[in-house]
């Protein structure tokens, strides 16, 4: 698939923007706070629904138009995307809103001009985001990490995407339940009725990041060790699912635990992780009851990266780690091809520049078979002449796109 | 709104209408000043409406409805079925249910559904009462229809739990599946799953 059209209102430092893309590469050039990310973040937010900044969502809205006072403010991001079964024309509305003195703020999706729910929006667009910050997802938070698995797999799997939406608030009653057996001694009654919705929908979670981790994990196992290391290291991928109360392990070592889990639930269906949940939950009541939240389930999984027996996060180099998230993106590209028989649009923010030029050529010449890429570099010279002779090359200045190409070449 | 300016009960009206839901300052103002200038009556009208509202209406000590006469008309008619139970949230679930003429028997209204985020458990509904009525009614089945929502699930899975000890007595639920007139191709999976689920012999 390939974004031909993208059209901006009151997006960022973008007044207004009307920009054609061809279906292959577009490099988007210029200095630094032109706008050239925030042309990625437009197209990652219409894929995903979300900022790759963990930024609020009103902070999108154009600063200019902000601050015109006007009662009502409304940011648009459109883009036509070209699928196989056809073009379909995408849309997010940014509204502020001012009331007296209340501001409110809400968004609205809509597919083909009908009004959707925002989280019908995925799986229209897919885009994989390469970010020089991704190598922190080898050494940050977990919550990082169960991040970059729910934003993946919600765009290649609606039911995934609802499943977990409808967790997340089964999971704020139970908690909220728990809260008041705890604080006023009410609700004992009601715990069983929230756990048993929790176990479901959280068996239906737990397998399907099994299997997606093993899946993702093969790609990139394949990537990094015939393309990216000579066959010198083997990266292999963990996922690490909170399926056990802590008596479970008794003192030993959880990681080892949870491999086994992540191994048993590549194996296992929905109905059968869901069972297994629902016992970890029974031997955790007491826990439970005792901090007043649930302390296990999908909401505390993690996942991990090794390379050659050993944890990436606190043994490896940051040359090791950079090397694994290349393999692990390029992973995700052909998972998510393989997935949906169709190539997603590769969004890279200022990512070749971090690459020595053997890999640097690998990545470009993925890009080049014909998967719609859009880059963004300040210099351009650090791409090939045959490169750039194929890409369509733009000028981003403080808001505005310029044809660059006659400048380039 | 500069509340100097303006008279103390034209501003007092505004307040009040400002705290209903859905309505802002601005609406409130141009309801107000509308109701100001309204030919005749309107004005009194709508303050008798509003002093019944509370005044004349209750809730039905049997089925806990809105009624002015307790027990309420549904309560009192002989010619329903008086051996099944339809269970809702709110009163105004009772009127789409009479809307559809489809259901004949009697009501037990709970005002709410439970939500533990929100403070709301079984004791703030009327379970008990519930309870009560199944122990000393004649009933032979029990339709829970709560909202198809997360809060709405979790008080039918409350009730199961609850009213499967009482002998003699069937319990089912509302049927989740197609609404009628719908387009397949634009119906979600869940409600799509749910209906395959419930599907029925042709």
């Amino acid at each position: 698939m390939y974004i031909n059209h993208l059209s901006l209102t009151n997006f960022r430092n973008y007044g207004r923007l009307e920009l054609d893309f061809g279906p292959q590469a577009t490099l988007l050039y210029g200095a630094n706070a032109q706008g050239k990310t925030n042309l990625l973040e437009a197209m990652y937010y219409l894929a995903t629904t979300r900022s790759q900044h963990a930024a609020l969502d009103n902070q999108l809205l154009n600063w200019e138009a902000d601050l015109a006072e006007d009662p009502l403010v409304v940011g648009r991001l459109v883009a036509r995307v070209e699928r196989r079964e056809g073009e379909r024309l995408l849309e997010m509305r940014l509204i502020r809103e001012q009331q007296g003195d209340q501001i409110s703020f809400r968004r609205e999706a809509l597919v083909d001009r009908r009004k959707v729910r925002l989280m019908d929006l995925l799986g229209n667009l897919r885009v994989v985001l390469f970010l020089p910050q991704d190598v922190q997802l080898v050494t940050g938070a977990p919550g990082d990490r169960r991040r970059y698995l729910d934003i993946t797999l919600c765009q290649t799997d609606p039911v995934y995407c609802r499943t977990l939406s409808r967790y997340n608030k089964v999971l704020e009653q139970r908690n909220a339940a728990l809260r008041s057996i705890v604080e006023e001694g009410k609700g004992r009654d009601v715990l069983p009725v929230f756990t048993e919705k929790l176990v479901d929908l959280g068996g239906t979670i737990f397998a399907k990041r099994a299997s997606f981790v093993a899946a993702i994990a093969r790609e990139a196992q394949r990537i990094h060790y015939e393309e990216l290391t000579d066959g010198r290291e083997t990266l292999r991928l963990h996922y690490l699912p909170r399926l056990y109360s802590a008596s479970y392990t008794n003192g030993s070592d959880s990681t080892a635990a949870q491999m086994e889990w992540a191994e048993w639930l590549e194996s296992a269906s929905a109905e059968q992780a869901a069972e297994r949940f629902r016992h970890a939950l029974h031997e955790a009541r007491e826990t439970d009851l005792a901090r007043g939240r649930t302390t296990l389930g999908p909401q505390r999984d993690d996942w991990m990266f090794m390379v050659n027996g050993r944890d990436l996060g606190s043994f490896g180099s940051r040359g090791q780690q950079r090397t694994a998230i290349l393999a692990l993106k390029m992973g995700e590209i052909e998972w998510m091809a393989a997935e949906t028989e169709e190539t997603p649009v590769l969004l890279l923010d200022e990512v070749v520049a971090e690459l020595d030029e053997r890999r640097r050529a690998l990545l470009l010449g993925y890009i080049q078979q014909g998967t719609q890429a859009i880059l963004t570099a300040t210099d351009p010279s650090m791409f090939t002449d045959a490169f750039l002779e194929q890409a369509q090359t733009l000028e981003v200045q403080d808001g505005r796109v310029v044809e660059g190409k006659s400048a380039l070449v | 709104m500069a509340s100097n300016v303006l008279p103390r009960s034209v501003q007092r009206l505004i307040d009040e209408f400002a705290r209903l839901p859905g309505i802002g300052p601005k609406s409130a103002a141009r309801l107000t000043f509308y109701l100001l200038r309204a030919a005749g009556d309107q004005a009194l009208d709508l303050s008798a409406a509003l002093h019944d509202l509370k005044e004349k209406t209750t809730l039905c000590s049997n089925c806990f409805n809105i009624t002015e006469q307790d027990p309420c008309a549904i309560c009192l008619d002989d010619n329903r079925q008086r051996e099944l139970l339809c269970v809702v949230e709110e009163p105004l679930d009772v009127v789409a249910l009479e809307r559809s003429r489809a259901y004949k028997g009697l009501y037990h209204v709970l005002h709410g559904a439970i939500s533990p985020v929100e403070g709301i458990g079984p004791e703030d509904l009327k379970i008990e009462e519930l309870m009560n009525r199944l122990q000393h009614g004649d009933f032979g089945e029990v339709i829970i229809a709560t909202n198809a929502t997360l809060e709405g699930d979790a008080t039918t899975l409350y009730l199961q739990r609850r009213l499967a000890g009482i002998e003699g007595l069937r319990l089912t639920r509302l049927a989740r599946g197609l609404s009628v007139g719908g387009d397949l191709e634009y119906t979600d999976d869940i409600t799509l799953t749910r209906a395959l689920e419930g599907r029925q012999s042709l």
